[in-house]
């Protein structure tokens, strides 16, 4: 129950963030938008509607995802200090809480908040993605267009659960993240925090580029030793990208609902982990 | 008499960023009896706040031990029965008054049905009944004072820290938390005040705690802290050699122009002083004098000083 109140409260103090409404609205817009930048694709490129169609997928994921980032580091990174710069971890902690449900209260009213921010944001991606299906749908019927888009556009479902799953994978790397930015902010200050965790995030989603470089002949073994460690350590941002062909197009997934769930297991050790050395260190810290 | 607090030998130093250490509490020993209203007093950075915070659990002592209700200080049985008036209270700022008290409820678990019948009780009680409903950011310091008070009282607890409870309130809020913690008193509660308003100290408290430079420099009762009877003689044109042959009967001699200020404590002392003069200065006034907890506060900073 008191983790719930202080949740609870963490959302609606949270959402009323100006700089995340701002993130929020104009990634929002910019998925709205990319309809339109992709109606002209169509009708512009000799691609055809499906390779549109994994444009239009990709933008819309990767906006998602640079959103939710800085969404995600701007919330970790304040989520703590702001309660002591606001003197309001005082009177919390002088009640009966204990300050394991404090620093899971907080994370998870920052996971709430991010679940709303990505179901709008989400939400606004599969509505657009329909949208343009149905437009390609009807426009492959009409005797005028159809020629122009090819038999690919009657190809093209009106909804992907695909969609869904990719969703779903760009909110496990916010949690991820979040967790992360959480523990850092124990230790670190709020301007070296937001760096340190766009770094984080920055080299794990570049772990492949790492592990070769663990791997690499002409390294020194110090170094390759040291690239090693950084790719065990770091969570693989990377693996929750996937679905976007566009930074990924040489991976093919059979099984998305599958691959979510592995996933979904990974970002929640991970984020365990990290919440549970959190919790160490708040522990022992003076408020 | 059952102790509500017991504090022993009780350190806490901290460590800069360069290193240095500064020892904000340094081996501070008192207790505090149930049911008694206990000031904490000292200037700024004493280590009245220190002192609260480790009491609260919120700071770990270097040294020493402190106990709250029977348990060791940050106890979450302890915290059951006690609240926490900090100075400026701060809260969320978006909710209204009587959300940010059904926030505090929920810390101590309180049913929905127990919330409901509370909340507005506890605004009734601190005056803010037609409030409830409106943002804490349209309160003003006083109101949000109040709501302050509110949260330390939902609990209905034994003991109730309160860290600078009428620091900068309009007169009305002032009274009102003078008379709150005299009814606390009455109920049986035991109260820990930190305040720079000594006259409230003076007024409300069963003993008091002198901290400066974080050690504890006096501890008792009114009666046994401040000088009962004190007279001050106020002379004028009161020569020099006659200055020298009463300054060994005075307490404490003070000039100002024309007019001497002679503070001495018996009563045999002040017939001699007043038959030593009587003829050879001008005598203006004869005051019978008890000190103010002021008097010795600022006694007791100024020799720390030196």
């Amino acid at each position: 129950m008191i983790i719930w109140a202080i949740a609870r409260t963490t959302v609606g103090d949270a959402l009323r963030k100006k700089i995340l409404q701002v993130f929020l609205v104009v990634a929002i817009g910019l998925i709205v938008l990319s309809l339109s930048f992709s109606q002209t694709l169509s009708f512009s490129s000799q691609r055809g509607a499906s390779s549109d169609f994994m444009l239009l997928k990709s933008f819309g994921l990767g906006m998602m995802a640079l959103a939710g980032i800085f969404i995600s580091l701007i919330l970790g990174v304040t989520l703590i200090p702001q309660e002591f710069e606001r003197r309001t971890i005082y009177t919390i902690l002088a009640k009966p809480v204990k300050r394991y449900e404090f620093i899971t209260g907080k994370f998870l009213g920052a996971l709430m908040t991010l679940g709303i921010a990505t179901g709008l944001m989400g939400a606004t991606f599969i509505i657009t993605i329909v949208l343009k299906a149905i437009g390609a749908q009807q426009a492959a019927a009409s005797p005028t267009l159809g020629h122009v888009l090819g038999a690919s556009a009657e190809k093209i479902a009106l909804f992907d659960w695909n969609m869904v799953w990719a969703v779903i994978l760009v909110y496990l790397q916010f949690m991820v993240l979040s967790s992360i930015v959480l523990l850092f902010s124990l230790i670190f200050t709020q301007t070296v925090n937001f760096f340190m965790g766009a770094a984080v995030y920055a080299v794990g989603f570049m772990s492949t580029v790492v592990i070769s470089l663990g791997g690499a002949e002409g390294a020194s073994s110090a170094l390759r030793f040291f690239y090693k460690t950084v790719s065990y350590l770091l969570p693989r941002f990377d693996q929750f990208n996937i679905p976007n062909q566009l930074l990924h197009p040489e991976t093919q997934v059979t099984n998305m609902g599958a691959y979510t769930g592995m996933m979904a297991l990974y970002g929640l050790l991970y984020t365990l982990l990290a919440l549970v050395v959190a919790i160490l260190i708040f522990e022992r810290k003076e408020v | 008499m059952a102790e509500a607090i017991v504090v022993e030998d009780l350190c806490k130093e901290y460590r800069g960023r360069t290193g240095d250490r500064v020892m904000a509490v340094n081996k501070v020993s008192f207790s505090v009896h149930e049911g008694e209203i206990f000031g904490f007093i000292g200037p700024n950075g004493a280590g009245k706040t220190t002192t609260i915070k480790t009491l609260l659990g919120l700071l770990f002592p270097t040294s020493g031990k402190a106990m709250v209700m029977g348990k060791p200080a940050g106890d979450i049985e302890a915290k059951e029965r006690i609240s926490y008036l900090p100075e400026s209270p701060y809260f969320y700022e978006h909710m209204t008054g009587a959300e940010v008290l059904d926030f505090y409820c929920r810390l101590f678990k309180m049913g929905g049905a127990a919330r409901r019948k509370k909340v507005p009780e506890l605004l009734d009680r601190v005056g803010l009944g037609k409030d409830g409903s409106r943002a804490l950011r349209q309160y003003s310091k006083g109101m949000l004072q109040r709501v302050g008070i509110a949260q330390s009282l939902i609990n209905d607890p034994d003991l109730l820290f309160f860290d600078e409870p009428t620091s900068g309130l309009d007169p009305i809020a002032h009274k009102d938390i003078q008379d709150l913690i005299l009814s606390l008193r009455k109920q049986g509660k035991t109260v820990f005040l930190s305040s720079h308003q000594l006259s409230d100290v003076e007024n409300v408290c069963n003993r008091v705690a002198i901290i400066n430079r974080g050690e504890l420099v006096k501890m008792g009762t009114m009666d046994e802290l401040l000088h009962a009877g004190r007279t001050v003689i106020t002379l004028a044109h009161l020569s020099a050699d006659l200055l020298g042959k009463v300054q060994p009967l005075a307490e404490h001699v003070a000039e100002d122009g024309e007019l001497t200020k002679i503070y001495t404590e018996t009563e045999e002392n002040v017939h001699k002083i007043l038959d030593m003069t009587r003829g050879s200065a001008n005598l203006v006034s004869v005051v019978p004098q008890r000190q103010t907890l002021e008097d010795l506060f600022v006694e007791i900073v100024r020799e720390g000083r030196h």
